[in-house]
């Protein structure tokens, strides 16, 4: 029998057998580096660190086993085929055969990365724990604008865009979005999605900029894939509220960027049974003109409708497959019963978006929207310049930061700071746990006693009410609480065992017959109480290092470097403090 | 039969098998068919076996003429062809008529569902989610969440001790750049003064080494041996030519030659482990982008006056790096 042959230099085991490097893997796949790049974005695949380089620090590894999982992926040969396809027109091309170059293009062999979706995400969970770059990648290409240098087309960018809106509208309207934070970077949300929180990041209303030092064809291909993600995705949110997927929006309204809105109004209709007459033509004549005005005004009566009577609605949609929790019907009843009116200047889209997560009625100046803005039963209207116009007296003009702090806060807070003119209280990030951070600002502060307060009226309850209005304070102090109580246990413990040792002694006088002396015990006592002093402190290091010293090592370690950050965190606050003291002083 | 002409003839044996006697018998036969058909071809005169046309009625065509008229047979075949008569057709007119209507309204609204269905077909990819639990997916980064929020410094209206945070790690960013290019060691200048009083090969060598690593393209792109050493030579000459007195150029031994492209092939091993390392440094390093915080004159309190963050496009690439999905180079892209 011949000996197994093995080549010389392939290794049998270790490192060296398990990683290859990039161009090890590109002479097994037979592909160039551009193909092998999008191949792996797609796939999922990664470089990853070995602990032993066997090629070299200056070369990337991947693991033998996922380069042999993409030799038998079906794309690479559909990749091949896309390749030598286009030779074909290059060829064209080169003989000056322009007619029949365009002709090839449109009959290109176009590829699927639905059962790429399939394989990585198997269920809709795992899909949804991905959502958040998605989000982010898909809503940052909604806003960038076409350009031919970075192959970006302007279909693209609208199908960001339109998946960006169908994905607001299923959040607005299924209320499941649950804090906003506005930074310099740009609007985060987080959403809460069958026990997942999902959390992305919407580019403020500004022009964005290509920057030199982003490889903008890796991100198209992971737009690419993220696209087609949130088309399935959203396909199977809008069929878990019996809306069609994808759905066809009235055109005019879509022609006045108020996508938003129509997507709103295309699911309420939906969910109420009706169908909207689908629209073919975009170039519409007079006749569908007409229809479209008749239908718009049909479907803003319709709109009417639920806002007078919420009640109502919750009962036509009775077919809703989603549960409500707690927090999704604090989350809907927020501004309940508030007509909200944005000016210009405000950010449309972001308000138009929260707003009716949270129960409340939005306009804006501009055609196609529900009402007016001299509409009389407006509550607040949301401004943003340093003195507003013509002022009516029925409503409250308030700064656009008021609806995110309320938002953030899920109480309706008083206007008074945030009226037009005036600089607004700082806007504080949800995503901070004040807690553990174990500092509070001020005015989180007064957002606490002001849900407390909103907490008592709901719960009139006396002794909930005390446990609420806590200091805040304590909380800093809960390390020193917590050894004042090693210190009385120590104190009772020590107790305890005087009065053991004093049983004791006094049976063996019994037994022995010797009487007791009452006067001497009190000296003993005393003189036991001098020693009971460092006692006190020994028992207390004691009863602290008793789960220390039962733990391993390793724990140990653990624990000690636990302590540590505690430390260093007590540290940094403390230092904020004193810096506030001195910003106090200096004012 | 089997064996060729040069066999041995050694012995009976040898000489009872047939010598063929092909060329004998053939050419026989071939005598004897000349003289039954009137003689060998190759004695008749050349006039007897061919003939010169000498007519002139089929004019001559010009090469180009010639290819133009070709014509492909499928081609041809395509072209209509006029003895072919057409075969009335044997089914009704009416039914004729439905069919060329139907092709035309075809068209419509297969271009208006091109719109809609751009692709993929849409269906509940995970409609039958219950018995999927058999695949295992590897989650190779879970660790680093991939939005990751701001501190509370960044908000846009933030509050002064949070901003004062952000302030700080900004400028400490900042300031280990700085520092950075300060404490650093210094960069090698391109070109130093030279000295032409360097005559020991130390001194050149030291010299040398310096340039190299300035990347001088005197030394380093140099491929052949023998070409540099001519070069060192002329250096050498004209060096001393330019210093001493003129006098006739010393001959370089075959010894020193050997020296020098020794050392030359040592510089070339430096300056490539020298590259090797500064790839290294830019591949696994990876910067962390700079801190998107508001400076104090920017902070108006203002939502429609904020300076907001163009480039929300380096803020993925750069989590995406973080993540480990790609790896972080210091080349510009373009």
């Amino acid at each position: 029998m011949p000996k197994h042959y093995r080549p010389a230099g392939k290794k049998k085991e270790g490192n060296a057998a398990r990683y290859m490097t990039r161009s090890q893997a590109l002479k097994s796949l037979q592909v160039n580096l551009n193909l092998f790049r999008r191949l792996c974005i797609v796939k999922g695949i990664f470089p990853r660190e070995p602990k032993k380089k066997v090629k070299g620090n200056h070369h990337t590894y991947y693991h033998v086993k996922d380069i042999s999982f993409l030799q038998h992926e079906p794309l690479l040969e559909k990749f091949r085929e896309i390749k030598t396809y286009l030779k074909k027109v290059q060829k064209a091309k080169a003989k000056k055969n322009e007619e029949l170059a365009r002709l090839l293009l449109t009959r290109q062999p176009t590829y699927k990365l639905d059962r790429l979706i399939r394989e990585r995400y198997p269920t809709f969970i795992d899909a949804l724990r991905d959502l958040d770059d998605c989000l982010t990648m898909v809503h940052l290409f909604a806003v960038l604008p076409a350009s031919d240098r970075e192959n970006l087309e302007v279909k693209r960018v609208h199908n960001c865009r339109r998946l960006s809106h169908e994905w607001q509208a299923y959040i607005s309207r299924t209320h499941a979005l649950r804090k906003v934070f506005v930074s310099v970077k740009g609007i985060y949300y987080q959403a809460e999605l069958e026990g997942q929180k999902i959390t992305w990041l919407t580019p403020h209303a500004i022009q964005q900029v290509f920057t030199n030092d982003v490889d903008f064809g890796v991100l198209l291909t992971f737009l690419e894939f993220y696209e087609t993600l949130l088309a399935f995705i959203n396909f199977k949110l809008y069929h878990s509220l019996n809306v069609k997927y994808p759905p066809i929006l009235d055109s005019r309204l879509e022609a006045l960027a108020a996508d938003l809105y129509a997507l709103s109004r295309y699911i309420d209709a939906s969910s109420r049974g009706m169908t909207v007459e689908p629209k073919v033509d975009a170039s519409s004549s007079s006749q569908s003109n007409d229809r479209a005005e008749s239908e718009l005004r049909l479907a803003q009566l319709q709109h009417q409708l639920p806002s007078s009577e919420p009640g109502a609605l919750m009962h036509l949609v009775a077919d809703k497959e989603v549960e409500e929790d707690e927090e999704t019907r604090t989350c809907k009843s927020l501004f309940k019963d508030l007509k909200f009116f944005l000016s210009r200047e405000v950010p449309r889209e972001s308000l138009l978006f929260v707003l009716p997560a949270f129960g409340g009625i939005v306009s804006w100046e501009g055609e196609g929207a529900p009402f007016n803005e001299d509409d009389d039963s407006i509550t607040h209207h949301i401004i943003d310049k340093p003195s507003a116009g013509h002022m009516y007296l029925s409503r409250e003009y308030v700064q656009p930061q008021w609806i995110y702090d309320c938002v953030n806060a899920r109480i309706i807070l008083p206007t008074e700071k945030y009226l037009v003119g005036r600089v607004p209280p700082p806007h504080l990030s949800p995503f901070v746990d004040n807690e553990a951070e174990g500092y509070v600002p001020d005015y989180a502060e007064t957002i606490k006693r002001l849900q407390a307060a909103a907490r008592n009226d709901v719960l009139p309850l006396p002794g909930v009410g005390k446990e609420d209005l806590e200091d805040p304070q304590n909380l800093l102090y809960a390390g020193v609480m917590s050894r004042t109580e090693e210190a009385e246990a120590a104190k009772t413990k020590k107790k305890m065992a005087e009065l053991e040792k004093q049983y004791h002694e006094e049976l063996k006088k019994e037994v022995t017959g010797i009487e007791v002396d009452e006067e001497a015990t009190p000296m003993v006592e005393e003189g036991e109480g001098e020693e009971s002093v460092p006692d006190a402190s020994q028992i207390e290091q004691d009863t602290a290092d008793m789960p220390t010293l039962m733990m391993s090592r390793k724990k140990k370690k653990l624990y000690e470097a636990m302590k540590m950050g505690q430390k260093k965190k007590s540290e940094s606050v403390e230092r904020i403090k004193q810096r506030k003291k001195n910003l106090k002083a200096d004012q | 039969m089997g064996k060729g002409s040069k066999s041995s003839r050694k012995g009976k044996k040898a000489w009872r098998a047939n010598i063929s006697t092909e060329d004998i018998e053939d050419f026989f036969e071939k005598s004897t068919k000349d003289a039954l058909s009137g003689g060998n071809l190759s004695a008749a005169p050349s006039e007897e076996l061919f003939h010169v046309d000498k007519s002139h009625d089929i004019p001559v065509k010009r090469k180009i003429e010639k290819n133009r008229e070709k014509v492909l047979r499928c081609d041809s075949v395509l072209k209509k062809n006029p003895f072919v008569q057409v075969v009335s057709s044997s089914k009704p007119k009416s039914k004729i008529s439905k069919k060329k209507t139907n092709v035309v309204e075809r068209k419509t609204p297969k271009q208006a569902q091109k719109n809609v269905d751009d692709g993929s077909v849409m269906m509940d990819l995970w409609g039958d989610d219950n018995n999927s639990g058999m695949f295992s997916i590897q989650k190779l980064t879970s660790t680093i969440p991939a939005v990751e929020v701001d501190p509370a410094g960044c908000s846009y209206n933030p509050t002064a001790e949070s901003h004062e945070d952000m302030l700080a790690e900004a400028v400490a960013q900042e300031m280990q750049k700085v520092y950075k290019t300060e404490l650093g060691p210094e960069p090698v200048p391109l070109t130093i003064d030279g000295d032409a009083n360097i005559e020991d090969e130390a001194g050149l060598l030291s010299v040398c080494n310096r340039i190299i690593n300035g990347k001088s393209a005197y030394f380093l792109g140099v491929d052949n041996g023998s070409e540099g050493e001519e070069e060192a030579d002329a250096e050498n000459e004209v060096s001393e030519a330019g210093n001493k007195l003129p006098r006739t150029t010393k001959r370089v031994t075959r010894v020193v030659l050997n020296k020098r492209s020794r050392q030359k092939a040592l510089r070339k091993l430096e300056t490539k482990e020298k590259l090797k390392e500064k790839i290294s440094k830019e591949i696994d390093r990876f910067e962390a982008p700079p801190v998107q915080v508001l400076l104090t004159e920017e902070m108006t309190g203002s939502l429609r006056k904020l300076k907001a963050c163009c480039t929300l496009a380096r803020d993925r690439f750069k989590s995406l790096e973080k993540r480990g999905i790609l790896v972080p180079s210091k080349n510009i892209r373009r």
